[in-house]
């Protein structure tokens, strides 16, 4: 028996990707958020920009979303019936494992991406010191994030590998489009200059919103 | 793709989940097949084919 087949019986994309549909209803309250965020008065001259409140909503979204599947998978009777609502038997402890990883792949994902605007919130201008430990820190999340999006992938079965595979194609496809037009638009003085970190949130945000679509489009919401 | 995945099941008064746990994949796939939003892999169809104890030709039908 192979470590996929051993396994293949868990699952959690349903979840996951319910958790996309609440995103949707909770990318306004995040929005919202982030204006209330920017009009508190700045420590310093540092104002954020759009792509900083982009980032907050992004973000906060995601740890909202991990949250939630935190919730659920903490009942085990309750996780069942999310999964098989016919025999609504409680899941299994890999059943539940499973959907914890989908949540902490979230909720790091959130974190990382939230984190830069908040140290550079709390300090204009951050110490090198700082800035280094913040740095440090997010390399350590990547790669704990990295690692756990791998298990996710090979608890999966086929259905839900086909789903992230079309996600990421997609992804690639409409970003790499924007990202040379963009560029190209921006060479010829036609559109104004985006830095890497505003390209950032936009990125995370369409991944979002092709996350939601595929699954939708391969009954997994 | 068309199947017949669900005549099947219901011949043999099998739930999707029971079903997903002979094949092991997800509740989730066996509903995607049957309602035609996912075509399997040929090693799923073909683990199905065995399952069922027939030819992969006579569970799925090419739609063209």
């Amino acid at each position: 028996m192979t470590l996929i087949s051993r396994f293949s019986k868990v699952y959690g994309s349903s979840r996951l990707l319910r958790g996309l549909l609440f995103g949707v209803i909770a990318a306004p309250v995040g929005y919202l958020l982030g204006h209330w965020l920017a009009s508190l008065p700045t420590l310093g001259d540092w104002k954020p920009d759009w792509s900083d409140l982009l980032a907050v909503t992004v973000g906060l979204l995601m740890v909202g979303m991990g949250v939630g599947i935190l919730i659920v998978s903490a009942n085990r009777k309750a996780l069942g019936r999310q999964l098989d609502p016919e025999r609504g038997v409680p899941a299994t402890p890999a059943q539940t494992i499973y959907y914890v990883q989908n949540a902490v792949v979230l909720l790091l994902a959130g974190v990382m991406i939230v984190t830069p605007v908040a140290v550079r919130a709390a300090f204009d201008g951050p110490p090198v010191i700082i800035a280094s430990i913040a740095m440090t820190g997010l390399i350590a999340l990547f790669l704990l994030q990295s690692a756990v999006n791998l298990s996710v992938w090979m608890r999966s079965d086929e259905l839900v590998r086909r789903a992230m595979v079309e996600i990421a194609a997609l992804a690639f496809m409409i970003l790499q489009a924007a990202l040379f037009l963009w560029a190209a638009g921006q060479k010829l003085g036609l559109l104004p200059v985006l830095t890497l970190w505003d390209a950032t949130p936009v990125m995370m945000a369409v991944y979002l919103l092709i996350s939601f679509v595929v699954a939708w489009r391969r009954g997994l919401t | 793709m068309k199947n017949r995945l669900k005549v099947l099941r219901a011949e043999r008064d099998w739930s999707q989940a029971d079903l997903a746990d002979k094949l092991q994949v997800s509740r989730q796939t066996i509903n995607a097949l049957e309602t035609g939003k996912y075509d399997p892999s040929l090693p799923l169809a073909f683990r199905i084919a065995r399952l069922f104890e027939q030819p992969i030709e006579a569970i799925f039908q090419d739609e063209a």
